[in-house]
């Protein structure tokens, strides 16, 4: 099939995460030179109580998706490797690792602190103790086990969890003397709680016809909720986003001019072949929702400061129960008007993609809803087949289209 | 070694059991890993009974790079699930947590995850972990109907540290120099006693004649890796010209090593001891892997070290780039094989098993 182009567009706010990016970026370079304590996290980990003890969060998982972006990943996975790191790994973690291994001259400077909660995967376990078998840096490995329903928000698992947020306050006291300050961190939790709630309501704004804000600014405007929550920058960066998504309904302009697919996007996206996204708008099909951009929004309650962050990192991504998961993304399908679903079996993400064969049917069963399932990788770009991909997109739209 | 051919060859089909069960009214509940304790199973008057992958292909529910050992795990459940009672899951690796996932939507019998802590040196994780064997608890007794009091699970808990002891006690065998036992005759033992009856097993094992020490020049290998249930592959490597005098597999020595402490808290003494035995490569701090892979060296006067890989296997494959380190600076010969399904590819792994023996000196 030939696909007329069609003009696609991406907002103005979008445009400035690159440098907020950078900004962020050397920050920690800065803080690092002031002698102030940086940590390496994983993406589900609570920054806001990092920034409250002054531990300046840089997660290596962004440092990989802009390394695939901006085509520099190679360096890093191919050093990973030769040391032995197998190419079925996680490719966040391989570049990450290979990072380490190359002598850490990059954007990313050395930790003094490796923090994961394991919450999205197991990998991270695995991942952060290979970290500090390099490194040497002390490790916080925190627990936040499967929630299996909303019982486990209220009891053992909650007190577990909260436990832990303690240790890891101990653990900064003793070794960066850092003081924590609970009216200070509240008063972080506020923005955090801002940010997230800001961010929710633009993405509601996605149910409108034409959709105002497409897979390649959700992709991009998610980068201050998972490291900057907490921060001023993050709220007046989703202020203004709202702002102008806001403009976009009111005159009805949307992603595309003629928009002739709703579709749900499952999965982390692709780093190194973002245009993938574009090749879909160009064949009259947007992304209208991804659980990916909503994983990391929370309104947290802040008069249980804690307790409240610790049910947030309990509750992130692919921790709770696969039927609460399915409920959403069935839900999704109504809210969001959506016509068909692509799921992105991601060779690096198991934890993501074991259950998508089985979601997809259920998806199919239920609403009848047309989905193409593909194979590749998130940030390493040997696994991409981009004509075999672009094909079966060709072929997807064409059955949207009939259905 | 004599080994009574129901064990010995229950490996190739353990399924076969499953109808002994039926037959007989035994109620069973499968289990994926050596984390499960099989204890609290037992005290409920039902028979834990481990899920392998034997004589399943990888299932078409989860995509191909998904570990393929979980993926046929999970076939087995489906092909034969009006067998069971119920199942539990522990949540070790993602595969394994996943497998619940989908299995919660395929299966109509009772399912239990069981959610066991990474951090295993943290002491919150003790408390945790007994709140999970509570649960577990009582997700028995409601769904399988199966009552546990304190007297029978004192009693399992015997059992179990019996059998813990009975096997230990064969494997010591090969420590120093020796050559007692094969390997491929010791885990096709264990693996017999992760579906017969525990009584029953316990007393069959102490029927075994070990026999002497035997001479031999077999090149002495410690075998690094997660669950064996293909004992074709065990006797491969002692066709090449190896013995493999220890192990750290959870099919293998990380089942049995270390016992549950006798106290009037069972449920905190198995907390304890499941948390606390040697660690999983998906759990558990790898300096303590590390050092009881170099304890097994020493204690087995063993001349190399074999890591066998699923090529899938997020845990072994970390693991194994600082095992690799670890050994190269302590100058112990290794190699890692990373397979699929062993079974098809047995040629290609002897030819690097056997270079590598003889490169030892075999």
């Amino acid at each position: 099939m030939s696909l007329q182009r069609k003009k696609s567009r991406v907002l103005q706010t979008t445009k400035k995460i690159g440098e907020l990016i950078m900004v962020y970026f050397s920050n920690a370079s800065d803080v690092k030179a002031q002698g102030k304590p940086v940590a390496w996290i994983t993406v589900f980990t609570p920054v806001e109580l990092l920034y409250a003890l002054d531990i300046y969060p840089i997660a290596p998982e962004h440092f990989g998706a802009m390394c695939s972006a901006r085509g520099f990943i190679m360096e890093y996975l191919e050093e990973a490797e030769r040391s032995g790191y197998s190419q079925n790994l996680c490719s966040y973690s391989r570049c990450s690792l290979g990072y380490v291994l190359n002598g850490m001259n990059g954007l990313m400077p050395p930790p003094d602190l490796l923090v994961t909660f394991r919450n999205s995967c197991d990998v991270y376990v695995k991942w952060w103790q290979s970290l500090q078998m390099h490194l040497k840096a002390p490790l916080f490995l925190g627990e936040t086990p499967y929630v299996l329903s909303s019982e486990d928000l209220d009891n053992y698992v909650l007190d577990y969890v909260v436990k832990q947020l303690e240790q890891l306050i101990e653990l900064a006291e003793e070794k960066f003397g850092s003081r924590f300050d609970m009216d200070r961190f509240v008063d972080i939790l506020k923005l955090s709680d801002k940010a997230s709630e800001l961010w929710l309501e633009t993405l509601k704004l996605r149910s409108s016809k034409p959709c105002p804000l497409g897979g390649r600014d959700s992709a991009s405007d998610i980068f201050p909720l998972v490291v900057m929550q907490g921060t001023e920058e993050a709220v007046k960066f989703y202020e203004e986003l709202l702002g102008e998504v806001k403009e976009k309904v009111s005159k009805k302009i949307g992603v595309i001019d003629n928009e002739r697919f709703r579709l749900l996007f499952d999965g982390i996206w692709l780093w190194h072949a973002f245009d993938l996204i574009k090749y879909f708008e160009n064949g009259g099909a947007v992304f209208v929702y991804e659980p990916y951009s909503e994983a990391w929004a929370y309104r947290l309650d802040t008069s249980k400061p804690l307790e409240s962050l610790a049910k947030k990192i309990l509750t992130m991504g692919l921790n709770v129960d696969i039927d609460m998961r399915i409920e959403r993304f069935l839900e999704s399908i109504k809210t969001y008007h959506i016509d068909g679903a692509v799921l992105f079996s991601n060779r690096s993400c198991k934890t993501w993609s074991a259950p998508q064969l089985v979601t997809a049917d259920i998806l199919s069963e239920k609403f009848d809803t047309p989905y193409l399932i593909f194979e590749a990788d998130m940030a390493d770009p040997r696994q991409y087949s981009e004509a075999q991909i672009k094909n079966r997109v060709d072929a997807f739209l064409e059955v949207l289209g009939e259905h | 070694m004599k080994i009574p051919s129901s064990m010995r060859s229950l490996y190739k089909n353990p399924f076969t059991l499953l109808n002994r069960y039926k037959d007989t009214g035994v109620k069973v509940v499968g289990y994926t890993c050596s984390y499960v304790p099989e204890e609290l199973i037992i005290s409920a008057g039902l028979q834990p009974y481990r899920l392998p992958n034997i004589g399943a292909n990888a299932s078409a529910l989860t995509p191909s790079f998904v570990c393929p050992f979980a993926s046929a795990t999970l076939e087995n459940i489906l092909r034969f699930e009006s067998s069971f009672s119920g199942f539990v899951i522990a949540h070790t690796c993602d595969p394994m947590w996943r497998l619940y996932d989908i299995l919660k939507t395929k299966i109509s019998k009772p399912l239990f995850l069981l959610r066991v802590p990474h951090n295993t040196g943290n002491e919150l994780s003790l408390d945790f972990f007994k709140m999970e064997l509570k649960r577990f608890q009582k997700f028995l007794e409601k769904n399988c109907n199966g009552k546990i009091d304190h007297n029978a699970l004192l009693n399992s808990i015997e059992l179990c540290n019996e059998s813990r002891t009975l096997l230990k006690n064969i494997y010591m065998l090969n420590s120093g120099s020796k050559y007692a036992v094969n390997a491929s005759d010791l885990f096709s033992i264990v693996l017999a006693g992760m579906w017969m009856p525990k009584s029953e097993y316990n007393a069959k094992i102490k029927e075994l004649n070990i026999g002497d020490d035997k001479i031999s020049e077999n090149v002495r290998l410690h075998l690094n890796g997660t669950a064996i249930y293909d004992i074709d592959l065990i006797k491969m490597i002692e066709d090449s010209g190896g013995f493999i005098a220890s192990d750290d597999l959870c099919t293998g020595s990380r089942y049995f090593w270390s016992k549950v402490e006798k106290s009037d808290d069972p449920i905190h003494s198995l907390a304890y001891r499941y948390l606390k035995r040697i660690p999983c490569p998906s759990q558990g701090p790898l300096k303590e892997r590390l050092e009881y892979v170099n304890y097994m060296i020493k204690e087995f006067k063993v001349q190399g070290v074999i890591t066998l890989a699923g090529r899938f296997c997020d845990p072994i494959l970390y693991d194994s780039v600082h095992l690799r380190n670890m050994l190269v600076k302590n100058g112990i010969p290794t190699m890692i094989i990373d397979y699929e399904t062993p079974a098809q590819e047995i040629g290609r792994i002897k030819t690097r098993v056997e270079a590598f023996i003889e490169s030892i000196g075999g």
